[in-house]
Order: C-alpha cells, then structure tokens, then sequence
C-alpha cells in the first residue's frame, strides 16, 4: 500500500494504490487523517469506531466514507488512526471500523478540511491493484 | 490552454469549443496569467461555459486560480427563464464566504499603546481553528439560519446600523432551517461565531493610502485610522450543505438529461425541484455566514473596547461593508440588449454595484459598493468602490489569489520563521495553529497591488484605500 500527497494551488489531493479494495479503503482514510493531524504522537486509541456506508458508484461510495469520518472527527472532536474496512464492491457497501481518539489542539497541525470534493475524483482497479485519487477542500 | 486569446491589455478569451456555449474571458495581466495558466484554472474556465443556460460568457476575475470545478475567481450568470442552472460547486464548500471591514476612530499610535491587551483580548475570544468552539449558543442556529444577521443583532450582537452596510442587510431571504440536513446541523450547532481555518482570519489593520477621498470620506475610511478585517464563512454547516446537495444533484443531472465535464460542476436548473431545495439551503447556510461575521465583528468590537476601557461606539468601530465572495444570487441583468433574470455564480469573487445601484443603501449610491479584497497576511489589503460598466455581471476581485499551493509553503519557511517574520514587520501574529500559519504566508500570495490595478483597469471595481496589517488573529 502506498500512497503521495498531490500539490493543487488552493486544495490538496491524495493518490493511493492498493492491493485489495479493502486495503485501499485503509490506506485512503489513513493518509486523509494523516493530512490533519500529520504529528501523530499519541497513537492510543480510546474508543472505536463503526460506520456502514452504502453509495449508487464505487466514487460515491469512496466520498461518502471520507466524509462520514471527517464529519465524526469534526463534530466531536476526535482524531482517527486506524482503519478495517470490508467493502463488497458488488453491492456498494464499506463497512470501516476506526481508532479514535480525542483531538489534542496542538496536534491538529495539518490540513482542515472542509470536504471531500469531486473533482477529477478515479476509483479504479489498475491490473492487479486498486486506485484512487480524491481531492479535499480546505 | 492553447487557443487563448488576448483580446487588450487585461483581458483574454477561450474562443468556444466543443460543448462550451459561451467563450470563456479571463481578466488579468501578464503577470497573473502566469499564474493562472499553472494547474488546470484555464480549462476549468472553460468547463464552467458549458452549464445549461450559461450567458454571456464564464468569466474569471484577476485573482484567478485553480480550483475544484468552477477556477476560485469564477463568475457565470445562467438565465433561468431558458432552463438555467445552479451548481453547488460554484458557490462552493463555504457558502457565503466573506469579509467584513470595520473602522475606528483610534490611530495606529492608539492601537499600539494598547496593542497587548488588545491582541490578548481578541486572542482569547475568537475561536478558532478547525472543529468546534463557538461565541453565541446553539439555541440561535435555528432563528439564524432564518433571518441572518437580523438575528444576531436582535440576540444583542452588533448593532442595529450595522444591516445597512451588509449585503442583502445580511439576510437572504427565503432561508429556511428545514431545507438544512440533520449533519449540516450537528456540524454548525458549536460553530455558530467562530473563524475556522485555512485562510480565515481577523486582522487589525491601518488605512496607509486613501487613492479616492470622496469615496473614502462615504465609507467612513481616513489615512491612519485603525480597521478590523475579518473573513470567513459558513463553517461546517455551509460544507455538509454542499456536499449534500453535489450528491443530490450528481444523481439528478441525469433526469434533467444535464452532462458536465467535471462532476464537481454538477447542477441542475433553477427552475426544479432539486433546483429549489437547494435555493433554500443555499439561503439558510448564507444566513448563518452572515451572523457568524456579525457575532465575530460584535467580539472584536468588544476586545478593543474592554481594552481601553471605553464603550465599542466611543471608538467608532463602524461597519463599512460585509460582502460575500462564494455565493449564487438571482439578480437582473442587461445582456444582448434584453433584462435577463440570472442566477449569478460568484466562487471567489465580490459581488461590486456600481453608484445608483437600488439594492445599495442611500449614503453608498453616490460612489458605489465597498468591495473589499484581502491580500495575504503581512502585506495589504484594498477596499474598491464598484463602477459603472462592470463587464462581469457586477463582479470583481476577492483577493489576492495564491500563487503557491500549501505543501510548498510549508516547504519554503516554518510556521515559527514565518511569525517571526512577521513580528519583525511590526505585525501581531496570533495564530491558531503556529505550523499551518506557513501555508497562509505572504509568499505564497499574488501580489494584491498588481490585482487590484487590473480590477481598475478592466473597470471591474475602482481602487478606493488599501489598508496594512497591525495584528493577524489566523484560523
């Protein structure tokens, strides 16, 4: 799994590859939460936490997990750190469990961001791996 | 993009192409056309022309750069008696986005006798930052999202005088809490009088040129008097808002057989039921950035006054404007010799009337609007008056527009070199976060004098006062 961080004037962008669509899922939720809190000293996880997400395209379906954990993370304060995600890419469904914890002020150095965008948004499989590439606001 | 145009001095047109229905036009010098050829803000010029509806041409201001969807200094005016369209993405996240400017009677010597208590002040009462924290109590996020500012000041902040000098009198009408999801809810609720982050901010600032003293002396603006900026927006409650209705109208375009470039560019007509539901959030959400500059300035107004001891109006402390710079509006318009009813996109650009303009308050239309265009942290920033003959739809500038993205930013100078950059430069940098003040530093900016010269030149708005910062409370 890897993933860089794309330089856009005003926003900033991510760019994952994966091997399964699982793993991808992982690895875009952590580099978002990278981006917002990029000094993670403090990796104790106090609570977990479960979020089921059902979308019409596998694009929807990467846009509205990020958001349900922005949206988490943003109205109660928390910070997240480690992801399990099962997506059944059939049916459109990710289940993602997440390891909170409660968001220091000096630690949220990086990015606030505000949403995830659409733009110039792929979600694909790429031979024998996963790829995606999304844009936030911030 | 190749096949740019240069049609005079400040401005440039993409001829259309494919599905683009009108030509783009583009108003900057060669300098800031530099700047907006990098990334993709020329071809996202050209992708707004292809919205249903769309007249006249998709114009962007000087400050242009590369956005998500609409470029940030976009403007499009779609006709909604022939099937015009509203997108989300041409408000953008941050419904109603906006700066206000306030101005005292104190002088720079005043404020700096006073600067530590002052700054203090304002450091410890304007939240800030990303997340929660918040100046008014949730009970007035319903009647806000109503009624705007109006509620603010019935609820006992700011002034009664202050609705004169807002935009729409800080109320868009037709907000409506019911058209506000549950999410968009939660996420306003603890934010309502509160910055943000990013490049949101309040800063004390003097007036160190007046270029038109009669248009000054109208706003109230005098050489060496000390004036409160302060921009941000509809916080988390204007995101969800967007957010939930790109969604909405993503899986709509479809029925009202509407295909865009870019999905971020996703709309549907004015004239729909999906069209409307989002009229009315887009309304409640402005309402709520409306009285979140207002609760904010009633902060400020508060800082100086406590301390020097003294009430808010015996250092005046007077609203000169609040205007928007990420908002759609139904306005009328002369286009091909016909008045037009258009939904008027402005994603980072300042709605700017010209004198006479009915919608401005008595005492302005002599000189025309305050548009006001904030330059980066630590070097200046303009108020302009709007003009007649605006070749834009009445829009201008909204600042200084970035010229480096955040990353290399970072990379250039450290949050705590940046600071100390500042505070060498005699400016007060209170910062939310001391690593992320690297991302809003003055070098990554457009130089905000060359932007404002091509507003006056492209007759989008006229250069009126340019203000410098004392002291910078970020997001």
């Amino acid at each position: 799994m890897a993933h860089r961080v794309l330089s856009h004037t005003a926003d900033i962008g991510i760019e994952v590859t994966a091997p399964s669509l699982d793993a991808l899922f992982d690895e875009l939720l952590s580099a978002t939460f990278q981006l917002t809190s990029p000094t993670d000293a403090d990796r104790a996880a106090v609570t977990t936490r479960s979020v089921e997400v059902s979308a019409e395209t596998l694009e929807d379906l990467v846009v509205d997990t990020l958001s349900e954990f922005l949206f988490i993370a943003e109205t109660e304060d928390q910070h997240f750190c480690g992801f399990r995600s099962q997506v059944d890419g059939d049916r459109l469904v990710a289940r993602v469990e997440g390891d909170a914890r409660p968001l220091r002020r000096d630690q949220a150095s990086g990015a606030a961001i505000k949403a995830v965008t659409y733009h110039e948004l792929v979600v694909e499989r790429r031979g024998e791996e996963w790829f995606a590439r999304v844009y936030f606001d911030v | 993009m190749s096949d740019l145009k240069r049609v005079d001095d400040v401005t440039w047109e993409i001829p259309p192409t494919g599905g683009m229905r009108v030509p783009g036009r583009i108003f900057a010098s060669d300098a800031l056309m530099e700047v907006a050829a990098m990334g993709e803000a020329t071809q996202q010029v050209a992708n707004v022309a292809h919205l249903p509806g769309i007249v006249e041409a998709s114009f962007a201001m000087p400050d242009i750069h590369w956005g998500y969807g609409f470029p940030i200094g976009g403007v499009a005016a779609t006709d909604i008696d022939d099937g015009g369209v509203v997108s989300p993405g041409g408000v953008g996240f941050d419904i109603c986005c906006g700066v206000r400017l306030l101005a005292s009677d104190l002088t720079v010597d005043d404020f700096r006798r006073h600067r530590d208590a002052i700054m203090a002040n304002l450091d410890a009462r304007i939240p800030r930052g990303p997340g929660t924290g918040a100046i008014a109590p949730e009970s007035l996020v319903p009647k806000v999202l109503s009624e705007g500012a109006a509620a603010a000041v019935e609820a006992g902040y700011g002034w009664e005088e202050d609705l004169e000098r807002c935009e729409e009198r800080g109320t868009s009408q037709g907000g409506d809490p019911a058209a506000i999801s549950e999410k968009a809810m939660t996420r306003g609720r603890g934010q309502l009088g509160s910055l943000g982050a990013g490049n949101h901010f309040l800063e004390v600032q003097y007036v160190d040129r007046v270029v038109d003293p009669e248009a000054a002396e109208v706003f109230g603006l005098r050489e060496g008097a000390v004036t409160v900026m302060i921009h941000c927006g509809s916080r988390g409650l204007g995101h969800q808002t967007c957010t939930d209705h790109l969604r909405l109208m993503g899986q709509a375009m479809a029925r009202h057989g509407i295909t865009v470039p870019d999905r971020q560019l996703a709309c549907v007509p004015v004239r729909s039921e999906e069209g409307s539901d989002y009229m009315a959030a887009l309304a409640a959400a402005s309402n709520f950035a409306w009285a979140n500059r207002h609760i904010l300035a009633h902060a400020a107004r508060e800082s100086f006054a406590d301390a020097l001891g003294v009430s808010p109006r015996q250092i005046g402390m007077r609203l000169v404007f609040d205007v928007a710079h990420n908002l759609a509006k139904i306005e009328r318009h002369t286009v091909g010799g016909a008045e037009l009813e258009l939904c008027v996109h402005r994603k980072g650009a300042t709605r700017a009337f010209g004198p006479g303009h009915p919608a401005l308050p008595e005492d302005l239309r002599p000189v025309g609007q305050p548009v006001l265009i904030p330059g980066s942290m630590g070097t200046a920033s303009w108020v302009l008056r709007g003009v007649e003959g605006n070749p834009a739809f009445d829009s201008a500038a909204h600042g200084a527009g970035r010229v480096m993205s955040r990353r290399r930013a970072k990379r250039e100078r450290s949050g705590r070199q940046v600071a100390e950059d500042m505070r060498s430069e005699g400016v007060d940098v209170r910062p939310g976060s001391v690593s992320l003040l690297s991302e809003e530093a003055p070098y990554a900016y457009k130089d905000v004098d060359e932007v404002v010269r091509v507003c006056d030149a492209a007759r989008l708005a006229a250069p009126v006062a340019r203000v410098r910062p004392l002291g910078v409370v970020k997001g």
